[in-house]
């Protein structure tokens, strides 16, 4: 048998991406109160937009990334997961150009820790990883 | 196809895998506490078994709170050796339901933490509200009224209310067919800024029993009622 | 069969809606939807340095830890002792001061327990904590 090995690199970069972004949403579906004056925290939202947004932001990372991870709808989820993703990094980095200490809320209340640093590192290898995903050259499509 | 099958076979022995070496089996991990009314503390046993073939030693015992203290019976723990954790937490004047987690870490790869969760339930003999009752500059002093309720549990015949301030005068009334006794604060003086105590003792059967407090503020400002 | 990248992206945007209305009828009642719930609020050190003296800084660790130190003017209150402490807070307590709570770090709960009792039990509003607690304050006036 022949491995396909762009396939098999597509496959595991895509679980990779879907599985954090799977888990980061589940972690925030969790405390859809939490999330939501994490989000405030960043100042950019009022209150009554981000608590209608902490119900159904968590519920569509959760989508995309089982959508990556079983890819289905997958170009789909890649473009919206690299777009909440360049949300994100717009987000956190207007945070601490205007020096609010916004806890990065990415992973609920786990990631209260989580230094400006780090935060945009793991933005940025994400959004890496899903670019990566888009321009490769795709395998054709599977003539089975 | 195929493909998506291996996939998913490697994704899943990946993720029994880890479970499968774990070696300190708990015998449960979750304690339900229900202390007695004059209970100072509230004790959970946690036992473990260390199943795998090799020596497991427990590096931390981390309780989420310091009224929460964990003590470890032993700290590296032999194939098929059994041990427990004691924790005890400390009551205080903590009221309703405590719930407190007790992280164990050890040098078991596949199982490096367990969280134990400990619950307790402090019974509360007397639930005094508002337990803080204030007079602010603007208002007039007429009587305010504070509502005992009793546990359901329990039967107070009585309860007796002493003020630490002489011009704060209570009367205390029990409510007809219900478990509920309500307190009338009256205040008999102005012109000085008043911060008393009302102690609220219940009269019970029972020997032990603890006393509860409710607190009144008077701003000296706040004036007597018109005639 | 290939669906359009357009139709991709709605069919995503649009089952994510499902769970997330049932979601948010579930909490229907136990959420301020309005408001941010003011009373839960954390609050930030540099936001109470802006407070200046109406803050009245409650010290929610146990006994010892605020006898080795404490933040300036803090006033003890945690659920040891809670009764005794409570009272000597309330003499000290006014409706124009912002009470301010902290326990050990940012995990410790201690603070969060006792600005809920403050507000359930005594019904005190301008009940805060304060974000990193003890461990926060001390990396800032080092």
């Amino acid at each position: 048998m022949k491995v396909a090995w762009p396939v098999i690199a597509r496959r595991t970069l895509g679980f990779a991406a879907g599985a954090v972004f799977a888990y980061a949403g589940g972690l925030k579906l969790l405390d859809p109160v939490g999330f939501a004056s994490d989000i405030t925290n960043y100042q950019i939202l009022p209150w009554a937009v981000a608590v209608r947004l902490a119900f159904y932001l968590p519920w569509l990372e959760m989508l995309c990334g089982l959508a990556l991870i079983f890819h289905r709808l997958f170009d789909g989820a890649l473009v919206l997961t690299g777009g909440l993703m360049l949300l994100f990094i717009g987000a956190t980095i207007s945070a601490k150009a205007r020096g609010i200490d916004a806890a990065c809320g990415c992973f609920g209340s786990a990631s209260s820790g989580l230094s400006f640093t780090w935060h945009l590192l793991l933005d940025l290898g994400l959004l890496g990883i899903l670019m990566a995903l888009w321009f490769w050259p795709r395998p054709r499509p599977a003539t089975a | 196809m195929k493909i998506r099958t291996a996939f998913l076979i490697v994704s899943l022995s990946a993720l029994l895998l880890g479970q499968a070496g774990a070696a300190l089996v708990w015998e449960q991990k979750e304690a339900d506490l229900h202390p007695a009314l004059t209970d100072k503390t509230a004790v959970a046993h946690f036992k473990y078994k260390n199943t795998g073939d090799k020596p497991v030693k427990i590096t931390s015992v981390h309780a989420s709170c310091g009224c929460t203290t964990a003590a470890l019976a032993k700290e590296t723990v032999a194939p098929n050796e059994s041990g427990e954790i004691t924790a005890t937490f400390t009551i205080g004047e903590r009221s309703g339901v405590q719930n407190k987690t007790i992280t164990v870490r050890t040098d078991d790869p596949t199982e490096p933490a367990t969280i134990l969760k400990l619950k307790a339930t402090i019974p509360q003999l007397l639930q005094v509200a508002p337990m803080f009752v204030r007079w602010t500059a603007n208002d007039e002093l007429n009587p305010k009224t504070i509502t005992v309720d009793v546990d359901p549990e329990y039967s107070v015949e009585k309860i007796n209310v002493t003020s630490t301030d002489k011009s704060i005068k209570t009367e205390v009334a029990p409510v007809p067919d219900k478990k509920e006794f309500r307190i009338t604060v009256k205040p008999t003086e102005s012109g000085r800024p008043i911060n008393a105590s009302l102690k609220i003792e219940p009269v019970l059967k029972q020997e032990a029993h603890k006393s509860y407090y409710a607190n009144v503020q008077i701003d000296s400002r706040a004036k007597m009622p018109a005639q | 069969m290939r669906i359009s990248l357009v139709r991709q992206l709605l069919l995503l945007l649009g089952l994510a809606f499902l769970p997330a209305i049932g979601q948010a009828v579930y909490y229907r009642n136990s959420i301020s939807w309005a408001q941010p719930p003011v009373d839960s609020a954390p609050v930030s050190l540099a936001q109470t340095e802006s407070w200046g003296g109406s803050v009245l800084w409650l010290d929610a660790r146990p006994d010892e830890q605020f006898v080795r130190r404490h933040i300036p003017g803090a006033l003890q209150l945690n659920e040891d002792r809670w009764d005794e402490l409570l009272r000597a807070m309330l003499v000290q307590w006014s409706p124009t001061r912002k009470v301010v709570v902290y326990c050990s770090r940012e995990s410790c709960h201690a603070s969060h327990e006792v600005a809920e009792r403050l507000r359930k039990e005594a019904g005190l509003t301008n009940v805060y904590v304060l974000q990193g607690g003890w461990e926060e304050w001390e990396t800032a006036h080092r």
